[in-house]
């Protein structure tokens, strides 16, 4: 077969290749999300992600949003303005949660013997599907930063509160007071990772008392906007195929 | 087709493969032999630990282990280690092959850091359960913030049975008992299988249609506004209302279910009380000191003067765990790690018993192997060449009295 031959004879072989490709760059594109999006989360959420005793109402919940809508704002600007498919966010963080529930089980849990209610990722699919539907409807990177980023932000914590909730019930032991997390926490050792290095519950919110989660949700919400601009802008460019002569599109 | 699908295959496998690696990229695992490499200042400058006790060497999971003893924090801190306003009391293990059940400093459970005061001497206490079965080494161990970790002596443990048997119950203030070990875990699995479905299902409506090639020509054509459907909007606002519906749904479930929930604990814990140190009536001046390189040697000067009323004799010299001894004076018999205890480490020029009032010069040699293997010979390497220690003085009631020394070091290489 010559080059100058079409690699296909008739349409039902070309919708089959077509589908082909269609696996073939999922796939791809998943497991290279995956890889990618997976170191980026750990060196910037790291700790927070890592263990239930830092997933605290102030900087876990700001944090994590923060650095988790990078990715999912500049697939989402690939896959929608070349194709039309309002799935960017979602691919992201089923990428990222498969990758980290491989490394929690197989390296936290099956390595170092973390138990796995301490180790466990956190909860961002709903986060995406708002972000994704919001892309879809309305058809707008700004609308989707402003509501799908505040909406990514907002829904962070409720979506994680019924697995965290359990282990924020308070115990008295040896005549303090812990949380289940805090003392998780203390009683499996992590020697590299001393006491003083975990932030939690720190900052300038004390004025808000105790309600001081919806209030970091809110930040985080506000930051996810404008973090999603800058990187919905890296996902144009980085999908951008002028490099392909009679594509200057 | 076949040699496609053979490709895509093959591909796959790569691709998965390389996933997997990235995904292997990070483990939290510490090692336990750490204490070697640190620079030999770090473990001779800091902090003193002495009087160990391993309360025992083979447990079996479930029982417990207690370490305790005394640190000195020394006086002389170096400059380039930040000083100790918080530090956490650690243990150097290899994961969370025991739990820490406890620990304490003069008295006071320190899950937290603290603060300590140079010159100052502490007893502590380390209460650990047995989990996983093994030889482990358990080092103390105190983390300085801007300092990093400061090891102490490891000792050999081992653990005998099977980590299945290991249990960590705990009741909450609310009345309910629980394993910590496995607490939630199912409650995890759960919500994060019917979310990750969730998104699958989302995904899936998406890719079952062909997606790519046909959507990247429409797009192209300028017809992209026919690759949404009202049908898809629909769909769309299913996904969207359903999950903003379901998370406060289950945030108003989940407060029902767990209507007492606390923040997280933190915050520095000061004011921990150091041990009463009597004021030592045994004088030592370190006239000089040098390190002879080959023989593997400390020889150091030292002008001794007993104030006190009982004539005393020099029975050990430490410093970074190495504990030299002067066998016609002290033997060990607390089990100290072998490897740190240099029996007759210790040769004194004139050890007979200084009477009370008499000033005397001695010359005192502290020679080992652990010199070298433990690398405190590095020190002659360090930026600030000074080295600094412990020195016992025992009187004839057997009373001991600490002295603390601190001098320059001059390498002698020949
Ligand atoms: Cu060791």
């Amino acid at each position: 077969m010559s080059a100058s031959q079409s690699a296909v004879r008739s349409r039902a072989e070309a919708v089959a290749v077509s589908r082909t490709f269609d696996w073939m760059i999922l796939f791809v594109l998943f497991t290279a999300v995956l890889g990618g999006y997976h170191i980026h989360f750990m060196l910037t959420g790291g700790d927070w992600d890592f263990w239930s005793d830092w997933k605290d109402r102030r900087l876990w919940v700001t944090v994590v949003p923060i650095v988790a809508i990078t990715f999912p704002a500049a697939v989402q600007a690939c896959l929608w303005w070349r194709y039309r498919l309002p799935i960017g966010a979602t691919l992201c963080i089923l990428a990222l949660l498969l990758g980290e529930w491989i490394n929690r089980y197989m390296n936290f849990w099956g390595w170092t013997y973390f138990p796995i209610n301490i180790c466990f990722p956190s909860q961002l699919i709903p986060s995406a599907i708002i972000l994704d539907v919001v892309l879809m409807l309305s058809g707008s990177m700004t609308l989707t930063a402003v509501a799908g980023g505040l909406g990514w932000g907002l829904i962070f914590y409720p979506s994680n509160w019924p697995v965290i909730a359990p282990l924020h019930q308070p115990v008295e032991y040896n005549g303090m007071m812990f949380t289940l997390a805090d003392l998780s926490g203390y009683h499996y050792v992590r020697t590299g990772t001393p006491e003083y290095i975990r932030m939690v519950e720190k900052g300038t919110l004390r004025t808000f008392g105790k309600d001081v989660a919806p209030v970091s949700a809110f930040f985080s919400g506000f930051v996810s906007v404008i973090i999603y601009f800058l990187w919905h802008f890296f996902g144009k460019w980085f999908s951008g195929t002028g490099f392909i002569a009679d594509d200057a599109s | 087709m076949k040699t496609i699908k053979d490709k895509v295959a093959s591909l796959s496998f790569v691709a998965l493969l390389m996933a997997l690696t990235a995904a292997m990229f990070y483990t939290p695992t510490a090692s336990a032999h750490g204490e070697k490499s640190q620079a030999a200042f770090m473990r001779m400058r800091t902090i003193h630990w002495y009087d160990l006790n391993w309360s025992k060497d083979e447990v079996a999971v479930n029982e417990t282990v207690t370490i305790s003893g005394k640190f000195h924090v020394f006086g002389g801190w170096p400059e380039s280690v930040d000083e100790p306003d918080v530090s956490f009391l650690n243990i150097g293990i290899p994961g969370p092959v025991f739990i820490r059940a406890g620990s304490w400093i003069g008295g006071q459970l320190v899950p937290r850091s603290v603060a300590l005061s140079l010159g100052e001497t502490y007893d502590f206490k380390v209460l650990l359960k047995a989990r996983r079965p093994g030889d482990w080494h358990v080092h103390t161990m105190m983390n300085v913030q801007g300092g990093g970790p400061i090891i102490g002596p490891g000792k050999w443990v081992t653990i005998t049975g099977s980590m299945s048997q290991f249990v960590n119950p705990i009741v909450t203030l609310t009345g309910k008992t629980l394993d910590l070990e496995t607490y939630n875990i199912s409650n995890i699995y759960f919500w994060h299988a019917i979310w990750y479905a969730v998104g699958v299902a989302w995904m899936w409506y998406w890719a079952k249609g062909p997606i790519f090639i046909p959507r990247q020509l429409a797009v192209a054509s300028g017809k992209a506004s026919t690759l949404i459907s009202s049908g898809d909007k629909k769909v769309g606002i299913v996904f969207l209302v359903g999950t903003i519906v379901a998370n406060a749904y289950l945030m108003g479930a989940t407060n029902d279910e767990y209507p007492v929930t606390t923040p997280l604990q933190a915050g520095t814990m000061r004011g921990i009380i150091p041990l009463e140190m009597p004021v030592p009536s045994v004088n030592v001046v370190v006239d000089d000191a040098t390190y002879r390189v080959p023989g593997r040697a400390m020889q150091m000067s030292l002008t001794v003067t007993n104030n006190g009323d009982s004539s005393v004799r020099l029975g050990e010299f430490m410093t970074a765990s190495v504990r030299f001894l002067e066998p016609n004076v002290l033997e060990d018999e607390t089990g100290y790690p072998d490897d740190l205890l240099a029996e007759e480490g210790l040769t004194v020029s004139d050890n007979s018993p200084l009477a009370p009032g008499e000033t005397r010069s001695i010359s005192v040699t502290a020679s080992d192997a652990a010199w070298e293997v433990y690398r405190l010979a590095d020190l002659i390497y360090d930026p600030d060449s000074r080295f600094a220690g412990l020195l016992f003085f025992f009187d004839e009631a057997g009373n001991r009295q600490m002295v603390m020394v601190d001098s320059a070091l001059i390498p002698s290489f020949i």
